[in-house]
């Protein structure tokens, strides 16, 4: 069966908490590259929280802005791979081929969201915290580029359980890393493929709207306006 | 210790036997969690239910396990308290299991005191260290035992109470720099009921918060931050609204749909202000009754309060209007209005509203669940192992005065709150306990406090040990028990552990009061052990669907008007034109999170900045003093002065700043030291531990240091953009 997953992000409840930024650290052997490093704009976070200020005081509002990688229909970032590292994957995601990538950094360059990082050493975990690793996916190296996948090592687990099994997936089999630890619910994760599925459900709602539109990309990341007033 | 081969052979051979345990090692039975023991593969991984003790929220968690070791911590999704979720610090929880800083063995001091020069010792030759003084002062003079630690709840609190008590010591603190010790006496006064109430967000209609910052901190903030989830968009037809008052925009404070900022130290008056408007308009029953609490409220109209809080009179009168009509609603105070010299009145005067608009034991509103009753079995012990709510700052100081007076001749210290770090150094912590001839500290790492011990006994993190706790809100009556997920990753042994040793080995009294051979057994005992209900509990992450019955005394009339003692910041508003706000910071919680790099690493939700600590000014106060964003400045009050980074924050009143609490150690290892300074240096020693309590001036400063920070410098102003 052909998937479409994808993720709704309602910034109605989101409260930028950042919960999922240390989540996603844990899943996905993310590096932590130190002061100086993050000074330089290179924090290797593959899900941040924006936040804007809009207003001025006593007006002021600040606004929070979940980024993982938008997981684009018609992505910018694969266009330009000279090598075919980054590419779309049965599932419509953008996956990434580590081996492949030569560290041209032209992804990240034309990626308008600003979501890939790139390894600009070779991170280390000092003894034991490299205990903390998950067996499921590698450590990357230097010059090699990295993303959000949609936490692919669980889509993966959630399809071999399902296929010993005997069955399909069903909707709320894969939750992302982010999206499982979400304290107020915010982040929804699944597959639009699947008619009766949550996710399809939550984004009829009129609120929906995806990030930079007119830039023809299709993101697969959905927000969902924050609300005002009492009812709905 | 087993070796990973064994290990594995060992989890092969008995599907699921495993070697765990505390000081004892002896086989026994452990459950996986989700997966169930027939599936057991190797490569595959297993989840193990136990306990968070980041902060004393006390959620439920579930620990992946691969071949051994810890891998991801998750939420319980059975857990009444987070249903499954987590925070950043909860999942940090595992780089201190990790940590290359741990105590791997007990240190003995081998320099000057806080000097942090130690040498390893064996266990045999710590604990004959640890018990001939102990024997020495049991025969002389037993109350010159002094114990000051965290909070402890559950059986760990009832071990160290009846080791106290069997001593012949009272001598036993409990600090807690966010203790709710000026809730509980404003829930005496409001409701007759000294505890903590359940607030049931996801039904309420309207929510009003007084510097009610329980989405990042306070007492429990996942729970608190599920149940907005569901206030916001659970319900079909009906979204809460939520309305907020604070000196500063924070986080919570941004997910509010209205922000108005108040003057720092006058959450309480706006609340008088609403209730007055409740009062006079007689909006809602209770308000029409309100009898002799008329006449006093009387003084308290809103522009009267406006004059005194700088929020407009008709949105005091909104507020109220709003706060009447949309019931169930609820008032909430935080710990930033908590921590105001005054902050009994201003939590008092919160209460107030809940009473006036009827509020009180209705779904959508607070209730008083009896929680103690899961260990009424206790009698009068059960003190011990309930949550210990009390800050025990007067206690604290107490202890340290008779320190001073040479009273005390051995102190154990334990905990993460970090004493000598949290407490103002007016106090003098280092000061008072270099009098004390004998220092022990249980500890996992070095830090502030640690570094005054003469021994050091390492403990094991929550990963590792058994235990059971019971939190504070969220369930009813529901008991987290704690496993081991993973084998010791060190030689080390919890402090419980430790006590029942050095009691059996005192004999008498001690020996008797702690007659089990392990904390572990002590545990078993108490929940019917292996093999019964307490196995299926350790599955479950514990005893979780205990219902307690509420509580009768709830009183919800006859409230008297609450009375404000006035305290003025300390300093001049000539010479310190700001008032300082200092909160608990999300990620480092009151500092015991700054020497986890995840932690460190994670951005700050409202100032972006990583590693390091900043003071938040508005755009237009900094403009007046000549700084941009990130500029250095020196930050004096009349107490101390330290530096910082500027952080420019739109939503914080231009006559305050703002400064978030844990970092600037000195001693807490290298991922923790020397990012920024402490700003609780700059505090008075006052009554009662208020972290509000003083104005400061700020003066440009060149910094060796920058600030480092993950904001898009082009995009952060404009969401437009992105849009």
């Amino acid at each position: 069966m052909k998937h479409t997953w994808a993720m709704a992000i309602d910034l109605d409840r989101c409260t930028g908490c950042g919960a999922c930024v240390v989540a996603c650290n844990a899943e996905n052997n993310i590096p932590t590259i130190g002061e100086t490093e993050a000074g330089k704009n290179r924090l290797m976070h593959w899900i941040r929280v924006n936040r804007y200020w809009e207003g001025e005081f006593p007006e002021a509002q600040a606004v929070y802005l979940p980024m993982p990688c938008m997981q684009c229909e018609r992505a910018p970032c694969e266009l330009v791979c000279p090598v075919y590292a980054t590419y779309h994957n049965e599932d419509g995601l953008n996956a990434m081929v580590y081996n492949r990538c030569i560290g041209t950094r032209y992804c990240a360059n034309n990626c308008p969201y600003s979501v890939r990082v790139f390894n600009w050493y070779d991170y280390k975990w000092e003894k034991p915290l490299d205990e903390q690793l998950s067996p499921d996916l590698t450590v990357r190296s230097r010059g090699v580029m990295e993303k959000c996948t949609f936490c692919i090592q669980r889509i993966r687990r959630a399809k071999e359980t399902a296929a010993e099994e005997g069955r399909e997936i069903r909707d709320g089999d894969v939750v992302p890393a982010c999206a499982q630890t979400c304290p107020p619910g915010a982040l929804l994760f699944g597959d639009l493929a699947d008619p009766h599925s949550e996710i399809t459900r939550k984004l009829k709602d009129p609120r929906r709207f995806r990030l930079m539109e007119h830039l023809g990309t299709e993101p697969r990341v959905v927000y969902l306006k924050r609300q005002k007033g009492a009812g709905r | 210790m087993l070796d990973r081969r064994q290990f594995l052979k060992l989890g092969g051979a008995t599907a699921f036997a495993t070697l765990f345990g505390g000081c004892d090692k002896v086989q026994r039975r452990l459950i996986p969690f989700v997966i169930p023991p027939e599936n057991y593969t190797l490569g595959e991984a297993l989840w193990y239910a136990s306990g968070c003790d980041q902060c004393p929220a006390g959620c439920g968690i579930v620990v992946r396990v691969s071949e051994g070791r810890a891998k991801k911590i998750e939420g319980n999704p059975l857990h009444p308290v987070n249903r499954g979720k987590l925070c950043a610090r909860g999942q940090a929880a595992l780089q201190a299991l990790y940590h290359p800083e741990r105590f791997s063995r007990p240190m003995k001091r081998s320099g000057p005191r806080g000097s942090g020069a130690y040498a390893p010792v064996s266990w045999e030759e710590a604990l004959s260290l640890l018990m001939e003084p102990l024997k020495k002062i049991k025969a002389e003079a037993p109350s010159s035992l002094l114990m000051l630690t965290g909070p402890m709840r559950g059986h760990a609190g009832l071990v160290a109470g009846r080791f106290m008590k069997s001593f012949g010591s009272p001598n036993r603190v409990a600090w807690d720099p966010f203790g709710p010790d000026a809730m509980l006496s404003a829930n005496a006064a409001a409701y007759g009921v000294r505890d903590l109430p359940e607030h049931d967000l996801a039904n309420a209609r309207y929510l009003l918060s007084f510097s009610g910052d329980f989405l990042e901190t306070g007492i429990s903030p996942v729970h608190y931050a599920r149940e907005y989830g569901r206030m916001r968009g659970d319900r079909e037809t009906i979204r809460g609204k939520f309305v907020h008052f604070g000196p500063r925009l924070s986080m919570t404070a941004a997910a509010a749909d209205l922000f108005l900022p108040c003057a720092p130290g006058t959450e309480g008056f706006v609340a008088l202000g609403i209730a007055h408007v409740m009062v006079r308009d007689r909006l809602t029953a209770a308000s029409s009754a309100a009898g002799r609490l008329a006449d006093d409220l009387g003084a308290w109209s809103p522009e009267e309060v406006e004059k005194k809080t700088g929020v407009h009179a008709h949105d005091i009168a909104a507020a109220a209007e709003e706060f009447a009509r949309n019931q169930p609603g609820l008032a909430i105070a935080g710990t930033t209005a908590a921590t105001c010299a005054d902050g009994a009145f201003h939590c008092s005067a919160v209460a107030l509203l809940n009473v006036l608009a009827g509020n009180v034991g209705k779904p959508g509103g607070l209730s008083f669940p009896n929680r103690a009753q899961a260990f009424a079995k206790y009698g009068p012990e059960a003190g011990l192992l309930s949550p210990s709510p009390e800050s025990g700052y007067a206690g604290t100081r107490a202890a340290l005065e008779k320190m001073r007076g040479g009273a005390f001749r051995i102190a154990f210290l334990s905990g993460a709150t970090n004493p000598a770090f949290t407490l103002p150094p007016s106090l003098k912590f280092g000061e008072a306990l270099s009098k004390v001839p004998f220092v022990v500290a249980f500890a996992s790492f070095l830090d502030e406090t640690t570094s005054l011990a003469d021994l050091v006994l390492p403990v094991p993190t929550a990963l590792e040990t058994w235990g059971d706790d019971l939190a504070p809100v969220g369930h009813a009556g529901a008991i987290t028990l704690r496993q081991p997920v993973v084998e010791p990753f060190h030689d080390t042994r919890s402090m419980p552990d430790i006590l029942i040793a050095a009691a059996k080995e005192l004999g008498g009294e001690p020996a008797k009061a702690l007659p089990w051979g392990s904390f572990r057994e002590c545990i078993e005992k108490a929940y019917g052990g292996p093999g019964g209900e307490m196995e299926k509990a350790l599955q479950r992450g514990g005893f979780l669907g205990e219902a307690s019955s509420p509580r009768s005394a709830v009183r919800t009339g006859g409230v008297s008007l609450p009375k404000a003692a006035d305290r003025p910041l300390e300093g001049d508003p000539k010479a310190f034109p700001l008032a300082l706000h200092l909160y608990p910071s999300i990620a480092l919680y009151d500092g015991r999170g700054a020497n986890l790099p995840w932690l460190q690493e994670m951005p700050d939700p409202v100032s972006t900045a990583v590693w390091r600590n900043w003071i938040e000014i508005n755009p237009k106060t900094a403009a007046g003093l000549g700084l941009a964003e990130g500029d250095g400045v020196t930050v004096t009050s009349p107490s101390g002065k330290i530096t910082a980074h500027v952080a420019f924050n739109p939503g914080i009143a231009p006559d305050v700043a703002a400064m978030p609490l844990g970092q600037g150690h000195t001693k807490y290892g290298k991922y923790a030291n020397g990012r920024g300074e402490n700003p609780i240096s700059l505090l008075p020693a006052g009554e009662t531990y208020a972290l509000q309590a003083t104005r400061v001036a700020l003066v440009k400063t060149k910094l060796s240091t920058a600030l480092a920070r993950t904001g898009h410098p082009e995009g952060q102003w404009k969401v437009k953009n992105m849009m």
